[in-house]
């Protein structure tokens, strides 16, 4: 299990960057599904995680795939208003501001998390989200260092 | 200060005599002058051991966290400002109710630095009292059923000492600069949790760090493992956080854990103008949100 997990994160080289990308089920997810069903083309260094709401998002979720060594981490949900529990996505803004402050102020690259809204019918907003993510990880330094690193 | 030590004997006997608590958590005198230490009180005879003066630095709201004190039901308790807020928290999240709280307030213009004050530094100026005090609002406890006023002058500031002025300095960092100040830091941890075990906010019954199915958090003092138990115990407190300085002060390894602390603080007043502590009535900042929250961050 852990080793499935490693691999499932781990970068295989700095041209191949991985990217977790987690999603909530009614919004992104489907959007991504609708972008997949649609045939379109987009980078496949992101491996998406699906969650029931961006509110289930723990912080300790972006540490848990940067320790496993993926280069880049996508936060997703549905937009502020849409959320299909209300008001998880509001709760889970609040959360983020502060937290990409923390990881900001201990010296992790911020380039390296991204935080979208993608509703279900946008399948093109998530594959331009996905594509310029993955090009500024790749455009990153090699030896982008952080807490991270083992 | 003799004053300050009878006035303070004097509540405690009379709220124990009463029978309205049953435990006086205080300060006495320590191991040498310049230290003070908790005490219990439970014995009308024995108020005679509490005193409070400029070097009464802990935060006594930690010990309400603990079942042996809980225990007891009504308590009394001495605080400082900055102790009070810790309190009003607590009773923000409902660990405490304020029936069963007698909060015996202190007015105090700063504590002597623990470290300076065992060299024997006795006096109290900008030079010697902690970051906090320099910064604080609420020299006089907000809640309080009694209050003791303050035998210390204000500090005179001169305007050169700038509290936490190395955030800053962080802030206009690169993030490499900042990881490897953090790195440095971080690499000190020996995983003792006194951080946690010393702030009167962190008060679960089984800490995330202790949980490991699945293990979130790296035990072993690992590189990986210091910078997730540092990071994720000053996400748990953002919000809450009142400054009391505690984890600092009972680090081992002096990590300057309050300079994070202190930016968490920051940013949550710059994002939601919201400071932690003020306001018993207040609902904590992570409880609720604003459709107009800051959302630049967010694509």
């Amino acid at each position: 299990m852990e080793d499935k997990k490693e691999e499932l994160a781990k970068t295989s080289g700095d041209n191949d960057p991985r990217i977790i990308a987690f999603v909530c089920n009614w919004c992104t997810y489907s959007g991504a599904d609708l972008a997949g069903t649609s045939r379109m083309k987009y980078a496949d260094n992101v491996r998406v995680i699906k969650l029931p709401c961006s509110g289930r998002i723990d912080p300790m979720f972006i540490v848990e795939a940067f320790k496993k060594g993926a280069k880049g981490v996508l936060i997703s949900g549905c937009h502020p208003g849409d959320c299909h529990y209300i008001s998880g996505n509001y709760h889970s803004r609040r959360k983020y501001a502060i937290f990409r402050n923390l990881l900001g102020f201990l010296g992790v690259d911020l380039n390296r998390v991204e935080f979208s809204w993608v509703s279900a019918s946008e399948g093109n907003k998530w594959v331009h989200i996905i594509n310029e993510f993955t090009d500024k990880i790749k455009s990153l330094k090699n030896g982008s260092n952080d807490i991270f690193k083992k | 200060m003799a004053n300050i030590d009878e006035k303070l004997q004097k509540i405690a006997r009379d709220l124990l005599e009463s029978k309205e608590v049953s435990l006086i958590i205080g300060y006495t005198g320590g191991s040498h002058p310049q230290r003070m230490r908790p005490v219990f009180i439970t014995k009308p005879e024995d108020v005679g051991r509490l005193s409070f003066n400029r070097h009464s630095v802990q935060d006594l709201a930690v010990f309400l966290k603990k079942q042996e004190v809980k225990k007891f039901g009504r308590i009394g308790i001495v605080v400082k400002g900055c102790d009070e807020k810790a309190l009003n928290v607590l009773m923000q999240e409902y660990q405490v109710s304020r029936e069963n709280i007698k909060i015996i307030g202190v007015e105090c213009n700063g504590v002597i630095r623990q470290d300076l004050a065992d060299k024997g530094e006795t006096d109290l100026s900008e030079n010697t009292v902690y970051d906090k005090c320099l910064m604080c609002g609420e020299h006089t406890p907000i809640l309080h059923d009694y209050l003791i006023e303050c035998a210390d002058p204000q500090i005179s500031m001169s305007g050169d000492i700038k509290p936490f002025a190395k955030i800053e300095e962080l802030d206009s960092m690169s993030s490499e600069e900042k990881d490897v100040f953090w790195e440095k830091e971080f690499d000190k941890c020996i995983k003792c949790y006194a951080c946690r075990q010393a702030c009167p906010l962190c008060y679960c019954s089984r800490c995330i760090v202790e949980k490991n199915v699945p293990q979130w958090i790296d035990t072993n003092f690992g590189k990986i493992g210091n910078a997730q138990w540092n990071l994720i115990r000053a996400y748990h407190l953002a919000g809450r956080c009142i400054g009391c300085g505690e984890c600092e002060r009972a680090c081992p390894v002096n990590i300057p854990l309050m300079l994070i602390n202190g930016k968490m603080a920051r940013s949550i007043h710059d994002l939601f103008g919201y400071k932690s502590g003020l306001d018993v009535d207040a609902k904590p900042v992570f409880g609720v949100f604003s459709e107009s929250d800051f959302n630049d961050f967010i694509k």
